[in-house]
């Protein structure tokens, strides 16, 4: 029980209907986040694993045991559901302490149990009152306590912050996180949120229209997106992509007013896409060589920083810079557009995601042309 | 000038319960009169005639004519003559009509009912009796004798030995105005000579009851008739004769040749069966403004001339002699058996006791065909009887419930004065007054439609409802009647308790069944994924949607002893059949399926509805953490179901404890009234046990303190829940 279990999804083809292929592993105690826009199966995906929808083919296997013809009850996993689905006619105490009743528990252990999942949750003094007495950060506590107190295997939560306010949701990731690391057990996490995502995860898997995109770290989903999906999904402000094609090492954008011309040594000649993150460019206030002038058309205050909105042609792009020194709108300035940060994307036509182009192996160091 | 003689004219109003070719040949007559009324006379007395319910007309009577809104003249069955009489409803006619000068030869006998205290107090215009109605198709010439009819039915059975059995004759055995003309063939009455009051236990009804004994356990006629099963039986020629009245005639199928011919005499005493037969006769009305005039009405009524028209077109047997010369009548095949009979028939009896005959009477036969020995069932029978019959409560002073009656109101509006000065009732109300401006019609509506019924039917209670028609004072005699078991020991089926007990175990039955089939079937229907879902639920709301008394019809015709379908299945599968209503167990379980089938329908509905509100997730964090299917449902779906089921399985359980439908007519509270349960006891006091209606309605309001009492017990478990 004490010991974190590792958790193998899928083999072959289609888990169902909603799902593709799909081949993920998470290792003991990891903490994994399933992340996607609405509709992506993230959490049929879950459900797969609860045992509570039934894949039509593969395998889902806990600590190396098949699962797929074991009952939801056998298979030793706590959910945390978005609505956290309390049982309304029970006290918070009842709430806990029913799984451990249904597998026969003596009450004695029970009681300590409980009590012990209530003071790490702080939710001790709640013990004695209904769900309907509660407010919303404090069910979101004890669904939480009704998962912890079983220490069940594996932890699935389904968008379980969704239902709070921003400021308690932050407070809440921070607790999960630590309570991930004081039970050091398995968890899946399922969430349309980037940022939980990013802040929470050991490891990220993208999931889109009910295919896996990319699983990794997620410094790596930030940093090697592996097509524009993944790279526009994390980061706020989406990272800026400017269409054009590379020819003769050298990327050149095809909007015809924005004269940028980034070398791309080694990457396939064609159509492609430049993905820059608004925090890797850069904005003088003079005109210098491999400078490109761009007007401001929008400045968003954030407080330590702004988000300046360019306007270039047809091309939008977005710098984040610090407030002091910003420009203010519609003056002029001139953007530097470092290659070392440059991430470079196919553009096949009539396909929305590209993937990412890889660069040469030796990477050359690279100079800024004009 | 034209309208000059109609406004001088004198209107006459006869009121009648005719239907089809009856009323028909009435308003021929009534046109042919008023026609020549209008070229004959400067002074035309000119007759509307009204047609009103054959149910309602008694009570339409007593209530109109005290009160002078009645009706001139009108047409109606004898037995209640001698009431009328008692409350001074009618005009004697011996000083107006003079019978036998003044009319034409009348069937013999026929006016004598009609007279009491030496005075006449109708003119019978025809009569109604029973004949023997054959298929000419399976009987040419129609037997004479009943020997003759069970030897062609052992014919027709050898006939077609492989096709479901036929019979020489059916009849609604159980019904005590078709026996009663056994009866009168072995000698016996209802009221025998040299008595007043009607009786059960005599040698002839021993004999004649265990002479239609016979007949059933020879197999000369089916079990468990009906008249709804005696007219298929005709109809698909299961049986050649069937004993019937004139009413038949309708429910006969077009193609299927008949013909009518009197009753057979009884081969054991040589004697005709003599049917019970009502005479229907015109009334004057005590308050008639015209008594001159309405007599000469009814004087054309009877006369020749109207006589035929009532004949040929209303097919009636009238009494005027003549008019069975006439050669069209004579040709008639159905008035011609009906001429047949008049020769044999017993006017029915008028005395007021008649009303309590036919329930104990019934039982007795219901008993004997059942197996009981003739005897002993009408030795049982003739004390019910007697009980009925037992002299009314004695008179109680009115002085101490007035007293407590206004010290009560008096009370009561001290309090509220108190209470509402207290309170500024008043200036509140005033604030509000539009709004109680918009509450009034309602409450108007709720004041008449239903606090004043429920005032009038519990002051009911405290009345007697007396032989001659009238009300009279009795305070709590009829409770204690009731709860001290007057009428019977406290552990006989017609006592209030015994009915108490089966009520209670009936409506526990049936709500704990309704509950569990409806929650289970809404647990199956509430996967959203599963297939045809909505053609399910629509399939399993059917029930629910067809009029209950059509079901509970359908499903007492499938608990037939020799016809019902589970029978025919179970004698299919070999085993035995099951006479249904022949013991307790059996007929409760009867009615029992047939209000589950009408009643779980409403609980799955409203389980639907409620399972709607638990969120499925519930369920599935209840299966994570360890539960079965099983374990889920019942430790966390149904408790959240429970709070919001418990007002609609109160409601259910009101409504059956109500549920009269079922009882009366799939039991019909057999065997001896032991199914019914208190509503339809309460039924039977009012209607067949001679109107007793102070009794009824005390029963009734014993009903009411029940389900007052049992919706508080329940409110207060269900507060008890909510506040855990």
């Amino acid at each position: 029980m004490d010991k974190p279990a590792a958790l193998g999804i899928g083999k072959g083809p289609a888990l169902n209907r909603i799902l593709g292929d799909i081949c993920l592993e998470v290792s003991d105690g990891e903490l994994l986040v399933l992340v996607g826009p609405s509709g992506c199966g993230k959490t049929t995906l879950l459900r797969c694993i609860a045992g509570l929808e039934e894949p039509s083919r593969g395998e889902i296997a806990i600590d190396g045991r098949s699962v797929v013809d074991v009952p939801p009850r056998d298979r030793d996993i706590a959910m945390v559901f978005q609505s956290y689905a309390l049982y309304p006619h029970m006290t918070v105490f009842d709430n806990l302490a029913f799984g451990l009743r249904m597998r026969k528990t003596p009450a004695a252990e029970i009681t300590r149990l409980v009590d012990e999942a209530a003071q790490m949750l702080e939710i001790s003094h709640l013990i004695k009152r209904y769900p309907r007495e509660l407010s919303g950060g404090q069910r979101q506590r004890v669904a939480m306590g009704r998962a912890v107190v079983r220490r069940p295997k594996v932890f699935l939560f389904d968008e379980p912050l969704s239902n709070l306010d921003a400021a308690l949701r932050q407070q809440m990731r921070l607790e999960l996180l630590r309570l991930h690391r004081r039970l050091s057990a398995t968890m899946v996490y399922v969430t349309h949120d980037q940022v939980e995502a990013m802040t929470l995860a050991d490891r990220i898997a993208v999931l889109k229209q009910g295919e896996l995109v990319q699983v990794g770290p997620p410094a790596e989903l930030y940093n090697q997106p592996c097509n524009t999906f993944v790279a526009r999904f994390f980061g706020t402000p989406e990272m800026n992509l400017i269409p054009g094609a590379i020819e003769g090492g050298e990327f050149v954008a095809s909007d015809g007013e924005l004269k940028l011309r980034v070398p791309a040594v080694g990457y396939p000649a064609g159509p492609a896409s430049l993905g820059i993150r608004a925090e890797d460019l850069a904005l003088k206030s003079r005109a210098a060589a491999g400078l490109i002038a761009a007007r401001v058309d929008v400045v968003e205050h954030l407080g330590s920083e702004d988000l300046i909105h360019l306007d270039l042609g047809a091309t939008r792009l977005v710098v984040r810079c610090a407030t002091a020194g910003a420009p203010t709108r519609a003056s002029e300035v001139f953007l530097h557009v470092p290659a070392s940060h440059c991430h470079f994307f196919a553009r096949p036509p009539g396909v929305p995601d590209g993937a990412r182009l890889k660069p040469p192996a030796p990477a050359a160091p690279l100079e800024l042309v004009s | 000038m034209l309208a000059l003689p109609l406004l001088l004219a004198t209107k006459l109003v006869v009121w009648h319960a005719y239907t089809g070719g009856e009323e028909q040949a009435l308003e021929q007559v009534v046109q042919t009169w008023n026609k020549a009324q209008r070229s004959a006379s400067d002074d035309p007395t000119l007759v509307e005639a009204v047609s009103i319910p054959y149910g309602s007309m008694a009570d339409k009577l007593q209530a109109a004519i005290p009160r002078g809104h009645g009706p001139d003249v009108f047409i109606f069955a004898h037995d209640l003559v001698g009431q009328w009489v008692a409350q001074g409803l009618l005009r004697k006619l011996d000083d107006l009509i003079r019978v036998p000068p003044t009319l034409a030869p009348l069937v013999p006998g026929s006016a004598r009912p009609l007279t009491d205290g030496g005075a006449l107090w109708g003119l019978p215009l025809s009569l109604k009796s029973l004949a023997l109605f054959y298929r000419t198709d399976l009987v040419p010439e129609p037997p004479r004798t009943t020997e003759a009819i069970f030897a062609l039915g052992a014919r027709l059975r050898s006939e077609a030995p492989g096709q479901p059995r036929r019979y020489g004759l059916a009849y609604d055995a159980a019904n005590f105005f078709c026996h009663a003309a056994w009866l009168h063939a072995f000698g016996g009455s209802i009221i025998p000579p040299g008595g007043e009051l009607p009786r059960l236990h005599t040698p002839q009804q021993v004999a004649a009851l265990e002479f239609v004994v016979g007949m059933q356990q020879r197999g000369d006629i089916p079990e468990e008739m009906t008249s709804v099963l005696v007219t298929q039986f005709f109809n698909q020629g299961r049986a050649a004769m069937v004993i019937n009245g004139p009413w038949f005639i309708g429910e006969i199928e077009r193609g299927v040749p008949y013909g009518v011919a009197p009753l057979p005499i009884v081969s054991a005493t040589g004697r005709a069966a003599a049917p019970l037969t009502t005479i229907e006769a015109g009334y004057l009305s005590a308050y008639t403004r015209s008594p001159q005039k309405s007599a000469q009405f009814l004087s054309y009524l009877i006369g020749a001339e109207a006589a035929l028209v009532r004949a040929r077109v209303g097919r009636q047997s009238v009494t005027t002699l003549s008019v069975w010369q006439h050669a069209d009548v004579q040709r008639d095949p159905v008035l011609r058996g009906f001429y047949g009979q008049l020769g044999d028939l017993v006017y029915s009896p008028t005395h007021p006791a008649m009303r309590s005959f036919w329930d104990p009477g019934e039982k007795a036969l219901r008993q004997g065909l059942r197996g009981v020995a003739p005897d002993g069932a009408l030795a049982a029978a003739q004390q019910q009887l007697d009980r009925y019959l037992r002299p009314p409560p004695a008179t109680a002073s009115e002085v101490p419930y007035l007293a407590l009656l206004s010290a009560l109101l008096l009370g009561g509006a001290a309090y509220a004065v108190v209470r509402g000065r207290r309170q500024r009732v008043l200036r509140a109300a005033w604030r509000n007054r539009d709004a109680y401006g918009y509450l009034a019609p309602a409450a108007v509506a709720m004041v008449v439609l239903t606090l004043l019924p429920m005032f009038v039917g519990a002051a009911m209670a405290l009345f007697n409802y007396d032989s001659d028609g009238s009300w009279r004072f009795v305070g709590l005699a009829n409770f204690t009647s009731i709860l001290l078991c007057r009428d019977g020991g406290c552990l006989q089926p017609l006592s209030f308790y015994f009915t108490l007990v089966v009520t209670l175990l009936w409506t526990a039955a049936n709500v704990v069944l309704h509950v569990l089939i409806g929650g289970g079937l809404a647990l199956l229907l509430r996967d959203p994924l599963l297939k045809l879902r909505g053609v399910y639920r629509m399939l399993l709301i059917v029930p629910w949607a067809i009029p209950n008394y059509i079901t509970a019809l359908i499903w007492k015709g499938m608990f037939n002893r020799q016809f019902g379908a589970i029978n025919i299945l179970l004698q299919s599968l070999g085993l035995q059949p099951v006479s249904f209503f022949t013991s307790f167990a059996t007929a409760l379980s009867a009615n029992i399926a047939t209000n589950v089938w009408l009643g779980f329908p409403f609980m799955m509905v409203v389980a639907l509805g409620n399972l709607a509100q638990v969120p499925v997730e519930i369920e599935e964090a209840a299966r994570l953490d360890g539960a079965t299917r099983w374990q889920a449902l019942r430790k966390v779906v149904l408790p959240i179901l429970w709070p919001s089921m418990l007002p609609s399985i109160l409601l259910g359980a009101v409504w059956t404890f109500n549920m009269f439908n079922v009882v009366f007519l799939v039991s019909g509270g057999e065997p001896d009234g032991a199914t019914d349960i208190l509503v339809s006891q309460a039924y039977r006091w009012a209607f067949s046990r001679g109107h007793r209606y102070g009794y009824a309605a005390a029963y009734a309001v014993l009903i009411f303190l029940i389900l007052v009492a049992q919706s508080a017990v329940m409110r207060r478990a269900s507060d008890h829940d909510d506040q855990d």
